[in-house]
């Protein structure tokens, strides 16, 4: 894949709003995850998640807010973040050269579970007439094209939570092809909601206790909320501007396992061809890449059958790689969550660090890699794999390089 | 009709999050005001409960100006 730079980043996530404060939390290897107050979870299987404790939005009109779910929200923030950080004003863009590209699982679900209690609770009028344009996926897409007036080549990825990365894929392609000059790309989640929690809930796939990807002693994820949003441009473009360039996106791959639909291919079949595929399109050999973040679902299937993949494609050269899962610190933010491991890896990578599985503490032998357990590392990694898969078996990978 | 005014004024300002001194009689709800069909719906909704009157589809569209409203409300109030 021609090359494609990262020239920007936006975040909101429980760690910190904003890439200072996210980056210093995180690199310390503590946790992020806090029992749920936003309302009262005692009767849930999972009481904890990574909440964004500080979200400023006052540069947002109320008038403007009453319309938007906070998954639109966390998003505009992010936006707003990333063409700063980009130092790119869109107003002096062609608006038809620009995209907008989103991930998302959920939905605005709080908005949309508050309107359908008022409906059954006040009747017709008791329901607000923005519920129609608030809760759907593709908000958030439309409401930063909106804000900004882009009118590029844009879309909107459901693929549960590897929503961000494939659309961040999506991007960089569109990127390559030039068809679009500058994309936007990226997730928003906002699962900490009565309802979205009993949905997550109910598959049986949420943690009671700390989230252990690889552990032996593994329950399950836990949720968490944000967003995060990338600037892509392509790599000579950035380079004549003087852009700051964070890093190349190289590779991009998706598979399906087409075997349930909920659990992933007990072998890990679809994540080693979406593997194979992402090195065949970057040009890379196995032996190029120095570090993988890995989905780390912390189901026992999950972590097993992404083991097993890795080990297929890179063969004995796996266990020399380091393989670690951040979002054990504040949660899996699904459809975002990708979203969130490449703005992490990025300055992990610009600081010459690998950020680790926190909670990890009992072995599971087929589990055997190098999970980076507790601690941060430091290391210099030159190439790298993101992993985001969903549920169903979708399989989504990334490879970038540092610039 | 004065008083109703007033309070209609203040009424579309707390609406959309504006100064009172910045909404004119003359306003129209769509092109100076900006209000699209949804905000109508809220708008039709907002009046009905804070002047407990009942208004049918179609009584206020954003073709109208905020004297428009005033002089619909009024009416209905007596």
């Amino acid at each position: 894949m021609r090359q494609v730079a990262v020239t920007g980043v936006g975040i909101v996530a429980p760690p910190g709003v904003g890439k200072e404060e996210f980056w210093q939390n995180i690199k310390e290897g503590k946790s992020f995850v806090s029992p749920i107050t936003r309302f009262d979870a005692s009767a849930y299987p999972s009481q904890v998640a990574g909440q964004v404790k500080d979200l400023d939005s006052s540069h947002l009109s109320g008038r403007l807010l009453k319309k938007m779910d906070r998954f639109s929200v966390m998003a505009l923030v992010a936006a707003e973040q990333t063409l700063k950080d980009a130092g790119i004003d869109l107003a002096k863009e062609d608006p038809y050269s620009v995209g907008v590209f989103m991930g998302n699982t959920l939905g605005g679900w709080l908005y949309a579970e508050t309107e359908l209690r008022d409906l059954y609770q006040k009747g017709r009028n008791g329901v607000s007439p923005y519920n129609a344009s608030a809760w759907f996926a593709a908000a958030p897409q439309g409401q930063i094209s909106i804000h900004y007036g882009i009118k590029g080549y844009s879309k909107t990825i459901v693929a549960d939570r590897a929503g961000a990365l494939m659309a961040i894929g999506y991007a960089a392609r569109i990127i390559r092809n030039k068809k679009a000059a500058i994309a936007l790309a990226g997730g928003t989640e906002a699962p900490v909601t009565p309802y979205a929690l009993l949905c997550c809930s109910t598959e049986g796939s949420l943690s009671h206790g700390p989230y252990r990807p690889f552990d032996k002693e593994r329950d399950g994820f836990v949720i968490g909320e944000g967003a995060a949003i990338v600037t892509l441009e392509d790599m000579e473009s950035a380079r004549s501007r003087g852009a700051t360039i964070y890093g190349a996106i190289t590779g991009f791959g998706t598979s399906c396992d087409g075997t349930h639909r909920i659990m992933p291919d007990q072998d890990g079949r679809g994540l080693a061809k979406a593997i194979e595929t992402t090195l065949d399109s970057a040009g890379y050999q196995p032996g190029d890449i120095d570090y993988i973040c890995a989905d780390g679902a912390a189901t026992e299937l999950g972590d097993v059958s992404e083991t097993r993949a890795i080990k297929k494609v890179f063969g004995s050269y796996a266990s020399k790689i380091p393989v670690s899962t951040p979002k054990s610190m504040f949660g899996h933010l699904l459809g975002a969550s990708g979203a969130v491991d490449l703005v992490g890896t990025l300055l992990a990578m610009q600081e010459g660090v690998i950020l680790p599985t926190i909670n990890y503490r009992t072995e599971d032998p087929e589990c055997d890699l190098d999970y980076v357990p507790n601690k941060s590392r430091p290391k210099e990694v030159s190439r790298a794999l993101i992993i985001s898969r969903g549920r169903g078996g979708i399989n989504v990978v990334l490879a970038i390089e540092r610039s | 009709m004065v008083n109703i005014e007033e309070k209609m004024k203040n009424f579309f300002a707390g609406f959309l999050d504006m100064e009172p001194a910045g909404i004119a009689s003359q306003a129209n709800l769509g092109d100076d005001l900006e209000m699209d069909s949804t905000e109508i719906v809220e708008l039709v909704v907002a009046l009905e409960n804070e002047f407990n009157i009942q208004l049918k589809d179609g009584e206020i569209t954003n073709r109208n100006c905020v004297s428009d409203v005033v002089k619909t409300v009024g009416d209905k109030l007596g």
